[in-house]
């Protein structure tokens, strides 16, 4: 239990604005299915990026960890356990909460879904099915100003999990995920397209990353939806939906959108009708089956948890909750194109290593490439500095197949090295060198002292105009047929020796300069 | 006013250099006829030092022990041994106590008899005054259920104490079959982190003793604050009901107003149980108590409710006994239907739970089911909200885990009674018969009807659904000569005041 409640009048009211009914959505035809309007509502679960589970004290696990390894007695629901709210899920509820814009209850309540299966140790999955934690929220989506309507959000429990090994006809049941903490949100049908049903998945996991709440990875099983779907006459009432179950990746939702779409408008369409049901996916075959009907739905017979304390949340936990939320997404996005960075500069920063900007328990991480891009503009064309993050650092660990949280370049390391190559005093080549030299050499030290060490300081015609000269000469004398070539006139043939003078100086001579020196040798004066 | 003398003490010879194996010696000699220990601790020392260092206590089978199994008397746990002790365990082997042995019960603590137990019905060892007979030959009675062997334990002198568990009565009416103390304190005030779940919302654990100065002692240690228990009571509300001034009860008893419900004497109630309830009602009154007669109007409903609230949460609450993670397992049979998970828990669950539990499990289920959920389970509910307030009604002092407006109302205005604990008795007779039949067969109790054992709760259950705290005291025997219980029941947190009474009333 949190806090005593609070009159619900005390709550933010600008929390709340006025959201467009569906109905006031205007038709568009879609050329795929012409008269017909699509109707989608999605269920997202998303796992918690919490230390330890919603009701236990073991710690969460990721998908390579060795199975049953993350496991307490409460867990594998033995006799005489009892649950424990952790605190630090309640957190992140309501970050959720507030960055999608719902109103937070002052009450809520948890609740026993009771169904036997081999992945619920205790028989009842923990939820929040008559009271949950926050309900009347919205979502913004990145196109066509659509506004999707949040229903609810709720905390439960995942589930464990069960594989079927064929060969020796065993279920094995791996408990390292139950009882890990999940918030479900349960949308409107608000969404008239596969792509903006995607389109509304992608955001969210964004927010979702933004506010420290989930790494929202499908992949890895961290986001999971269950979409309703059906489809009715342009004005006329909704049709019979059905839900699909378990989609695992945003493109895979997409088309088992479509499937059903066309799966419904194919029955309607040959007077048969849509009946009610729960169906699966088949991502190979790309089809959905049919699950179970709307007659065989299983009764969870909901009960209130007796062990569970009502959860109250009052304005002093809200304030602390907004008051520790990180930026959402648009408003970082738009902050960053303020300061003329490119749409597309934008989205590249704000999707390196996303999820992992926020630390466990919603703990502030070490800031991800935003943060280092904006200590490292402070003074600088920021222009500049995101095409040397997103061209040259980024690139470079790209190569090396490391993530960003690996990056072993200090913003003061990384500033330095692009004033150098910005005041001359190294070539961009030199500079490149130079990153390479400290990423994989994991180098603490400055890039001036790098610069020194290894010879790297421009060979301009001001300052070191002596070595430049020499090489020059030195090319001409190893190259003298083209050479000749460059003093008959075919000025073209000097890049040979340009290059030749780049590759002798290891990318310290600047090609202008060399070309400058190589024409003022080869030609005469005019 | 107590008559009936104790059994003759087992010859004690005093060349144990142990206490443990003196323990293990009375059990070995006693346990036999009776049936009460299941299992008996092995020869560890116990610290030796702390306030309950000269108690050796008995702890009931589904009371988490990490050093003996923890079977709740069933034959779904029947090779089970927790990893981990109950907090309640661990704060009284803190305190010194020796934990010998692990008592009888009805399956996962469900019953009023004992009788539904994997390992055969208690006997109740109480032997009546004239009774002279050896054990063979006595009558054999029930020592009542669900926490029979921790009560019979207790009489037979197998221990000084012994941890019970209380639902709906488990602890008290044991404890006046048997003719020995019973609490079941307010709800929240000892940690249930380690009990094994029957019902959540009304589990108690429960002390029995001899005395009433005993079960205090235990009691003392035992309700401390367990931050792994999440409907424990805080700090902050053990301290707020301590605020509550509490009238002082001397040898004169000026000033003390006792309640007597006037719906707890149902027709059922054996004529002789009201004889004896009288003699110490007008002993009270001879001593200077008020007696007030109150109602308790919703009481009628209580029974019902309880057995729908009880049901519907042993349906969730044993979901998780499917032979999977650990306790008995059937496997399928060859051929059997695999198509669903619950198929394949069928086999293992028809066989390891015993013919009562199977029916609260189907009770219950329906209960929760979407068509019956309003009209019995939010239904009994809302009855079990007015049972709480009827309790409010009377009591003097406010219900502390109520909002301060509401004690106000009820305390002050509402309240004609004002007063300080109620008195009824702890059943509706003494030791019902056990079956001659095999145990957990249709017994003369069940058979008829299959409510009658449920009746035996009647007077039991309000105080359940209420959370309030109750003491069943042994006060005299009934015509039969066996042993009579009186109840004293007070508000939320006033436990202190309940032993106080329990103690005058054991020395009338």
């Amino acid at each position: 239990m949190l806090a005593r409640a609070v009159n619900p009048c005390l709550l933010p009211r600008n929390f709340h604005r006025i959201r467009p009914f569906p109905a006031e959505r205007t038709y568009h035809e879609d050329p795929r299915w012409p008269g017909w309007e699509v109707v989608v509502g999605l269920e997202v679960h998303a796992q918690l990026k919490t230390r330890q589970k919603l009701f236990s004290e073991s710690l969460t696990s990721e998908l390579g960890h060795v199975a049953n390894t993350h496991v307490s007695p409460y867990d594998a629901a033995f006799p005489g356990t009892l649950p424990h709210l952790n605190s630090k899920c309640v957190d992140l509820a309501l970050r959720t909460a507030l960055a999608l814009d719902s109103k937070v209850q002052p009450r809520s309540a948890f609740d026993r879904k009771h169904y036997f299966y081999s992945d619920l140790p205790t028989g009842y999955q923990i939820t929040q099915h008559y009271a949950p934690i926050a309900s009347d929220g919205a979502l913004h989506l990145s196109r066509g100003d659509v506004v999707v309507r949040i229903k609810q959000i709720q905390l439960e429990q995942d589930t464990a999990k069960s594989t079927f090994d064929p060969r020796h006809h065993l279920s094995q049941i791996d408990l390292n995920r139950a009882g890990t903490g999940l918030v479900e949100i349960v949308s409107e049908s608000d969404m008239r397209s596969p792509e903006e049903a995607g389109d509304y998945v992608r955001t969210l996991q964004a927010v979702l990353r933004s506010v420290g709440a989930s790494d929202g990875n499908m992949e890895q099983g961290s986001l999971r939806c269950d979409a309703n779907v059906s489809v009715n006459k342009p004005g006329g009432p909704f049709g019979t939906r059905c839900e699909i179950k378990n989609l695992n990746s945003v493109k895979f939702m997409m088309v088992a959108i479509t499937c059903e779409v066309l799966r419904h408008i194919k029955l309607l369409e040959t007077g048969q009708v849509v009946s009610q049901e729960t169906r699966g996916f088949d991502e190979l075959k790309s089809q959905t089956f049919k699950l179970r009907s709307k007659e065989d739905a299983p009764d969870y017979r909901y009960m209130p948890d007796p062990n569970l304390p009502p959860l109250l949340v009052n304005q002093a936990i809200i304030t602390l909750a907004i008051n520790s939320m990180p930026e959402l997404p648009g408003a970082m996005r738009s902050r960053l194109c303020s300061q003329g960075l490119s749409k597309r500069d934008t989205e590249v920063l704000m999707s390196v290593d996303s999820g992992r900007e926020v630390g466990f328990d919603g703990e502030p991480g070490s800031g991800g490439a935003v943060a280092y891009f904006e200590s490292l503009s402070k003074g600088r064309d920021p222009k500049i500095v995101v095409n040397w993050m997103t061209h040259e650092l980024l690139g470079q660990l790209g190569a090396r197949k490391e993530t960003f949280t690996q990056n072993p370049v200090s913003v003061e390391q990384m500033g330095e090295l692009i004033d150098m190559v910005q005041d001359g005093s190294i070539t961009g080549t030199s500079g490149k060198t130079l990153l390479h030299h400290m990423i994989t050499h994991r180098s603490r030290e400055m890039p001036s002292k790098l610069a020194a060490d290894l010879s790297l300081a421009a060979l301009s015609k001001n300052s070191l105009s002596d070595s430049l000269k020499k090489l020059c000469e030195e090319a001409i004398a190893a190259l003298p047929e083209e050479a000749g070539v460059v003093r008959k006139g075919n000025e073209r043939v000097i890049m040979k020796l340009v290059g030749k003078v780049m590759k002798d100086s290891r990318g310290r001579a600047d090609a202008k300069a060399a070309t400058d020196l190589l024409k003022e040798l080869l030609l005469p004066k005019q | 006013m107590r008559s009936a003398p104790r059994n003759i003490r087992f010859c004690l010879h005093l060349r144990y250099n142990s206490t443990v194996s003196y323990w293990r010696d009375v059990i070995d000699v006693k346990n036999a006829s009776v049936n009460a220990i299941v299992h008996t601790a092995g020869l560890h020392p116990g610290t030796g030092h702390g306030p309950l260092k000269d108690l050796a206590i008995a702890v009931k089978d589904n009371i988490c022990t990490a050093s003996m199994p923890t079977t709740c008397s069933s034959a779904m746990l029947k090779d089970f041994t927790s990893p981990f002790n109950a907090t309640v365990v661990d704060l009284l082997q803190d305190a010194g106590a020796q934990i010998i042995g692990k008592t009888n019960c009805d399956e996962f603590g469900m019953g009023s008899l004992n009788t539904h137990s994997v390992y055969g019905p208690v006997v109740n060892p109480y032997s009546t005054p004239s009774d002279s007979a050896p054990w063979v030959e006595r009558e054999r009675r029930s020592a009542g259920g669900s926490s029979g062997g921790s009560a019979a334990a207790v009489a037979e002198g197998m221990c000084d104490a012994a941890l019970a568990t209380d639902t709906g009565g488990s602890t008290r009416l044991p404890a006046s079959y048997c003719g020995v103390v019973g609490l079941k304190p307010s709800y929240g005030l000892i940690s249930r982190w380690g009990v094994v779940s029957f019902a959540d919302s009304l589990d108690c654990v429960g002390i029995m003793a001899n005395d009433v100065a005993t079960t205090k002692r235990v009691f003392n240690v035992a309700s401390t604050y367990d931050p792994k228990d999440p409907t424990a009571a805080t700090l902050e509300t053990r301290h707020k009901s301590q605020l509550t001034p509490m009238p002082l009860v001397e040898k004169n008893l000026q000033g003390l107003r006792i309640g007597i419900p006037q719906e707890y004497f149902p027709a059922e109630l054996d004529r002789s149980i009201i004889r004896s309830f009288r003699l110490i009602v007008s002993a009270l009154k001879d001593n200077g108590a008020s007696i007030i007669p109150v109602s308790l109007p919703s009481t009628s409903y209580a029974l019902s409710a309880y057995y729908v609230i009880a049901s519907a949460e042993v349906s969730s609450n044993l979901a998780r006994y499917d032979g999977i993670q650990y306790g008995l397992r059937v496997d399928t049979p060859h051929g059997a239907d695999k198509t669903k998970t619950s198929n394949i828990y069928a086999h293992t669950r028809s066989q390891g739970f015993g013919r009562e539990v199977q029916k609260r499990i189907l009770l219950g289920t329906y209960a929760l089911t979407a068509d019956a959920f309003d009209n019995y389970f939010l239904q009994a509910q809302r009855v079990r909200k007015l049972v709480r307030e009827d309790f409010d009604h009377v009591f003097r002092a406010p219900n502390v885990l109520m909002n301060h407006s509401s004690n106000f109302t009820s305390s002050s205005q509402t309240s004609n009674s004002n007063i300080d604990v109620l008195l009824h008795p702890s059943a509706i007779r003494t030791a019902p018969l056990l079956p001659l039949s095999s145990p957990d067969s249709s017994s003369i109790l069940s058979s008829s009807s299959g409510l009658d054992a449920y009746f035996q709760d009647v007077l039991t259950v309000p105080a359940s659904l209420a959370g309030l705290p109750a003491l069943s005291v042994p006060v005299c025997s009934g015509v039969d000569g066996w042993p009579v219980g009186v109840s004293v029941v007070g508000q939320w947190g006033c436990d202190d005041l309940v032993l106080r009474v329990g103690e005058i009333v054991e020395q009338l």
